[in-house]
């Protein structure tokens, strides 16, 4: 029982590590003033990993049913799409 | 939607289903605002640009680090008081309510410099956006904060248990909604370009 | 009734009746006006009528409001009102007010009613909605008071509910924003600003919370369903209403000389209006479907459900259809407006008054629910003014929609009046619409006679 308690301690520690260093590349490439369709791209991945990191684990919907992470998804599937779609529109 | 009251329901969200409703409404609207957001920037470009450069990049990215971190708290609060630790929670809840007062005084301080350059909505459409959008933000962790308080005050007096923990739940999931939001709107509005 | 003091309700529901059948005969002769224009001219005149149509529904909707919390408060509290006896005088007070500045709009020329009421004093009259005098202005923040006053003591000394607490806080919110009735400054801009202040932030702002809290205790008392229950979900909407609600005022901020960022906060926020009022309907009706009793007053049921959905037809949907600044650049101020006042009032303020009135009123007349008849014959009057209101606000719908095209958008605008000619057979069509209307409302007067077996308590 300790066990497993002190392991999901530390998966989720690693969740909050993972994070961070995503944090920090999105802080670099903008920090490097770098630009561009791929950079884009590059960083809402990145946020797209991150946002469902947060839904799935810290906010636990990973242990709920199927819906309530297919919102979480669809809402950055939707909004991180107008965003990019908005930005290649920008482009022309 | 009352099921909630004792026992926890493994298909179900954490935490008392009114806050569900909260926060997809939330999202809605943030959802709304980044989009609006981004097509806005679609007609503005080299505008939004330059003006992005003058935010501070830096104090949006260590508030990302506050806020995850925070929000990390408030998962180890949850965990313990699944094992009916009172205190603990308690202690885990602090760490995280106190992260967000750090989250809120760095903020203030970024107002601060763009109000003393004289930055306002009226300024043009990327700070209006920018100011709507974190202040919008600010005034969900300032009640996060005050959700978060009252659970800790509940805690302390050891009010939850192993059992009856919906209560730190719900708290818990609106503040990873701060989180979340923060997530989306930090590469947004700071970082691309 | 389980209290006595319960019963000051009645005179107010009466006077409410009696007023709305009032507002609704001026809106049939100003409703011919728009076709007939010198019709009863030149004794009522169009602004005239339009202004005892408006004053009528706000006071009747009032007279609801105060009828309804000092029946619903003393059960809430679970003790009598702290004082029935004013109450009554603030009943009396305010109908006798009510009266004497409807007959001072009527008989007195505008101009000379402000002259002789000391509205250089203090200039507050002429405004849309706020035309009255000034004692009458101070009059309604005096009975304002004496309502708030008497129901919160009532709440101090009793059992504290959510029901209780959300009722007080939007009859609070009602009395400070009528206090910018008072503020009228010189420049348009503030002057328009802080008048959305009192208008806006009532229907769309505090009087939501009266209508929430009311809604949510005639529910609890028809089905039977969980107080708890019932009162988790008021909260999320009245914190959904306030937030939305609050913000949204900024969709009336568009085009009169504001910031240009309301029109984002106004858009966006104003948008989202219509969420809590679709929670209430689901809410409404998950309620009904799983409740624990068959109450006998199945036409207070009725009025229930129909508030629900009419209040997100008309305040939600049709409120949403010319909120967004692109759109209302074109809509603003059209008869697209007129269409959502009047099925956003009736669907969410008429309605919810005559909920209450259907459901506490037989009580009053000592049984749980009146007989089959009269209660088949409220169900006509409720289906009859809900439709005929559906009506109204789709032909001045056609109505907006037609003017919008001709008058701002085709490639030769017309003029305003030329546009009202194009456009007549709408009125002539709402006219047609409200008479159907008044049928409605005169039987469910009718129903208020109608004798036969009431049901009694069990």
């Amino acid at each position: 029982m300790n066990n497993t308690k002190a392991l999901s301690n530390l998966f989720f520690t690693v969740i909050l590590l993972v994070l961070a260093v995503l944090t920090i590349m999105t802080f670099s490439l903008g920090e490097a003033g770098m630009a561009g369709k791929g950079v884009m791209l590059t960083l809402l991945a990145i946020t797209m990993i991150k946002s469902q990191l947060v839904a799935n684990y810290f906010m636990g919907l990973r242990r709920t049913k199927f819906l309530w992470r297919a919102i979480m998804f669809g809402y950055f599937a939707i909004v991180g799409g107008l965003i990019a779609v908005a930005y290649l529109m920008g482009l022309k | 939607m009352n099921e909630h009251s004792n026992t926890i329901n493994q298909d179900d969200l954490p935490g008392d289903f009114a806050i569900w409703i909260f926060i997809f409404a939330e999202m809605l609207a943030f959802g709304v605002l980044f989009v609006a957001y981004a097509f806005t920037r679609a007609q503005n470009i080299e505008l939004f640009n330059a003006s992005q450069l003058t935010l501070n990049r830096t104090s949006g990215a260590i508030n990302t680090l506050v806020l995850i971190t925070s929000s990390y708290f408030a998962v180890r609060g949850v965990e313990a008081i699944k094992r009916g630790l009172n205190q603990q929670c308690a202690h885990w809840l602090t760490g995280a309510f106190l992260l967000g007062g750090v989250f809120v005084g760095i903020k203030m301080v970024e107002f601060q410099s763009k109000f003393a350059a004289d930055i306002t909505m009226s300024t043009n459409n990327f700070y209006m956006f920018y100011l709507s959008l974190t202040f919008f933000h600010f005034m969900h962790v300032l009640m996060g904060m005050v959700i978060l308080a009252v659970i800790i005050m509940k805690a302390r007096r050891g009010g939850y248990s192993a059992h009856d923990y919906v209560g730190v739940e719900t708290g818990a999931s609106f503040w990873h909604m701060v989180d979340f939001l923060w997530i989306i709107l930090f590469p947004l509005v700071y970082i691309i370009r | 009734m389980k209290y006595t003091s319960q019963a000051v309700a009645k005179p107010y529901f009466i006077a409410a009746i009696a007023l709305f059948l009032g507002q609704i005969l001026f809106g049939l002769i100003m409703g011919l006006q728009y076709v007939v224009g010198d019709f009863l001219f030149p004794a009522i005149p169009f602004n005239v009528a339009r202004m005892v149509h408006t004053n009528l529904l706000i006071v009747w909707l009032l007279f609801g409001f105060m009828g309804a919390s000092y029946y619903l408060i003393p059960e809430e509290s679970e003790t009598e009102l702290y004082s029935p006896k004013l109450a009554i005088l603030t009943f009396w007070i305010f109908l006798v007010a009510g009266a004497v500045t409807v007959l001072g709009y009527l008989l007195v020329p505008y101009a000379s009613l402000a002259k002789w009421t000391g509205n250089d004093l203090l200039n507050t009259m002429g405004r849309e909605f706020l035309e009255q005098p000034l004692p009458t202005k101070v009059g309604i923040v005096l009975v304002a008071l004496s309502w708030l006053f008497n129901i919160v003591m009532t709440v101090l000394k009793g059992r504290k509910t959510a029901i209780s607490l959300v009722l007080s806080l939007g009859m609070l919110g009602l009395a400070v924003f009528f206090l910018f009735s008072f503020y009228n400054p010189v420049n348009l801009v503030k002057d328009k600003f802080y008048w959305w202040w009192v208008v806006h932030l009532w229907v769309e702002g505090v009087w939501e919370l009266i209508l929430g809290a009311m809604l949510a205790f005639v529910l609890i008392k028809v089905t039977g369903v969980d107080r708890e229950v019932i009162e988790k979900w008021l909260y999320v909407i009245i914190t959904m209403t306030l937030v939305t609600g609050i913000i949204g005022t900024g969709h009336h901020y568009y085009w009169i000389g504001t910031p240009a960022y309301w029109q984002w906060w106004g858009s966006i926020f104003s948008a989202l209006e219509p969420i809590p009022f679709f929670m209430m309907t689901v809410f409404a009706f998950n309620m009904v479907n799983k409740r624990r009793r068959e109450h006998p007053n199945k036409a207070a049921v009725l009025w229930a459900l129909g508030t629900s959905v009419m209040a997100f037809l008309g305040a939600g949907l049709w409120g949403f259809l010319h909120t967004l600044a692109p759109v209302n650049y074109y809509a603003h101020g059209t008869q697209l407006t007129a269409a959502h006042g009047h099925l956003a009032f009736y669907g969410a303020y008429a309605l919810v008054v005559l909920t209450m009135i259907s459901y506490a009123m037989p009580i009053m007349r000592g049984r749980a629910a009146n007989s089959e008849k009269a209660q088949i014959m409220e169900m006509w009057s409720f289906w009859l003014m809900t439709i005929a209101m559906f009506f109204i606000a789709l032909f001045l719908t056609g109505a907006g929609i037609v003017q919008i095209w001709l008058q701002r958008i085709s490639n030769a605008p017309m003029s305003f009046m030329a546009v009202q000619d194009q456009i007549s057979i709408f009125y002539w069509a709402r006219e047609g619409a409200g008479l159907v209307f008044l049928i409605g409302l005169l039987l469910y007067i009718g129903s208020f006679f109608v004798k036969g077996e009431s049901k009694a308590f069990e």
